[in-house]
């Protein structure tokens, strides 16, 4: 499903008027259309007007080493204790491996991509981190204070975007105003003025998502755990919400986000590839370091 | 205090959906209009009528927030908060029901042996109901299949001989029993009865969603890295 028929020749044409060879910008045009495919979305619901998308990729993949994935900490960025650390953990489903003999550390002031194909359990994985669901084999240990956003629902339909922030604040014992002007304040950095009277199931899917994410934050984790939080986003939010996993990073919070989407690894400090640990034959590239999932 | 935050916005997310509202108010004054000629029927109906309302109010409710719960675990509150808050929201919406039911059979009723008896037996099947829905909701996390076996427990309840054990096994004996007392002016024993069932089926339908969820929404305690 792509949508609107016209977005991918106008995204290809703007990739060759940007500069690209005709072959990569169909190659190019290709992929995205396959990504856009495995979302079940149209791509310029999921992508934003063809000219902005195509600029925003020519950038990142004019950006220096953007094709391989980080696996060290960036020059000059200090490392910190570490909030999330899983050595060897694996989960079965009855008889069913879906992955095994994980490890992964992520410290303060670090972004970890997990990626993977369809179904290598990413969002199993994620709600281990967050406790959630248990590993059968393994270790967890994890700070504390932690944010989860899921994947789609974790709001409620009938309630506005204030409530959901007092309902959330009350959770973590603040008090009603201040919940309320928090999540304000962050919906702003998210370029998101919430309507006071409109319920959650009257936003838009980019919207619900940004209240999604702004509920994992109210609280102020130092470990935010994010599952594919960026769908629905228009390419604007799309920016706004990599600065601001930037911003936490910066501000020595932790952040592990599954992503479906290769280019957004530019803007990752390592990556764990989940495919590698999933049972059966993988072509995931191996990676080294911490952070690498491996094959049991 | 988290509880009560729960409970409001359950409330309001409730008072929001006017339809659904309108046909929990529906629900049991048909079951009372359909019988108005008869004393007994048309109260111990609507006492049934409002149980059952009350109890798929709740599954309802609290299926809704099956993706929302976990994320108020993490962010620090308990599932007593949780679902206790819940389960608080939807017995004020009961008890609000029960005590607008009881003025129309005070008002259109004058031939029951014990009025305040109706008021009592619409208050306790509300109160009743509210767990009740909770644990349907605990043990079925799928709307459909909550609402069928809400209709099988509800729809054995009304056709079940109220003198006899299986009846007694319902979640809303205590209303049949009531119903003795306030229509055929049976033994204040019929009463007592009726409240040490009520009792008990709350007490224990609360321990029992309460005991459900707290496994469902369990968060693992991972120690610091």
């Amino acid at each position: 499903m792509t949508g609107d028929p016209r977005w991918l020749p106008r995204f290809e044409a703007e990739l060759v008027q940007l500069g690209l060879e005709p072959a990569r910008a169909r190659q190019l045009a290709g992929e995205t259309a396959q990504q856009a495919a495995e979302f079940g979305a149209g791509t310029a619901e999921l992508f934003g007007p063809a000219h902005l998308y195509a600029r925003h990729l020519v950038a990142a993949l004019s950006a220096p080493g953007d094709t391989a994935p980080r696996t060290e900490t960036p020059p000059g960025l200090a490392r910190g204790r570490v909030l999330l650390r899983l050595e060897g953990v694996g989960k079965r489903h009855r008889r069913t491996t879906v992955f095994a003999d994980v490890d992964l550390t992520v410290r303060a002031g670090e972004v970890a991509a997990v990626v993977g194909a369809n179904g290598c359990g990413k969002s199993t994985l994620l709600r281990i981190c967050a406790g959630l669901s248990t590993p059968t084999t393994g270790t967890v240990h994890r700070t504390a204070r932690v944010g989860y956003v899921p994947q789609d629902g974790g709001t409620a339909g009938w309630l506005t975007p204030a409530e959901h922030f007092t309902l959330f604040g009350a959770a973590a014992r603040m008090a009603p105003r201040r919940a309320r002007s928090t999540g304000e304040h962050l919906a702003r950095r998210l370029a998101w003025r919430p309507d006071r009277a409109r319920c959650a199931q009257h936003l838009s899917g980019g919207t619900r998502q940004k209240l999604n994410l702004v509920l994992g934050e109210l609280h102020a984790p130092d470990l935010l755990l994010l599952d594919e939080p960026y769908q629905g986003f228009d390419q604007g939010t799309y920016v706004d919400f990599w600065q601001q996993v930037r911003a936490w990073r910066d501000s020595g919070r932790g952040v592990v986000v599954v992503t479906h989407l290769l280019h957004d690894l530019r803007h990752v400090d390592q990556v764990l590839d989940l495919s590698a640990a999933a049972p059966g034959p993988s072509t995931a590239p191996a990676g080294g370091g911490h952070g690498t999932g491996r094959r049991a | 205090m988290t509880g009560l935050v729960v409970a409001a916005l359950s409330a309001r997310e409730v008072g929001r959906r006017r339809t659904a509202v309108l046909l929990v108010i529906a629900l049991p004054l048909c079951f009372y209009l359909v019988r108005r000629d008869l004393p007994g029927q048309s109260t111990r109906l609507l006492a049934i009528g409002v149980g059952w309302a009350v109890a798929t109010l709740t599954v309802f409710v609290v299926n809704a927030s099956r993706s929302l719960d976990p994320r108020l675990r993490l962010a620090g509150a308990s599932v007593l908060d949780i679902i206790g808050g819940r389960l608080l929201a939807m017995t004020g919406i009961g008890a609000a029901l029960a005590t607008a039911y009881s003025a129309l059979v005070g008002v259109s009723r004058g031939d029951l042996a014990h009025p305040w008896g109706a008021v009592l037996m619409l208050l306790l099947t509300a109160v009743v109901a509210a767990p009740f829905g909770g644990l349907i909701a605990a043990l079925l996390p799928r709307e459909l299949e909550g609402a069928l076996a809400l209709l099988i427990v509800c729809a054995t309840q009304l056709l079940a001989d109220p003198a006899g054990s299986a009846a007694k096994l319902m979640p809303f004996w205590s209303a049949r029993s009531l119903g003795n007392y306030t229509v055929d002016a049976a033994p204040t024993t019929a009463l007592w009865h009726a409240v040490l069932h009520a009792a008990a089926t709350w007490v224990l339908c609360t321990a029992l969603t309460l005991a459900v969820f707290a496994r469902r929404l369990r968060v693992a305690r991972y120690p610091e890295p």
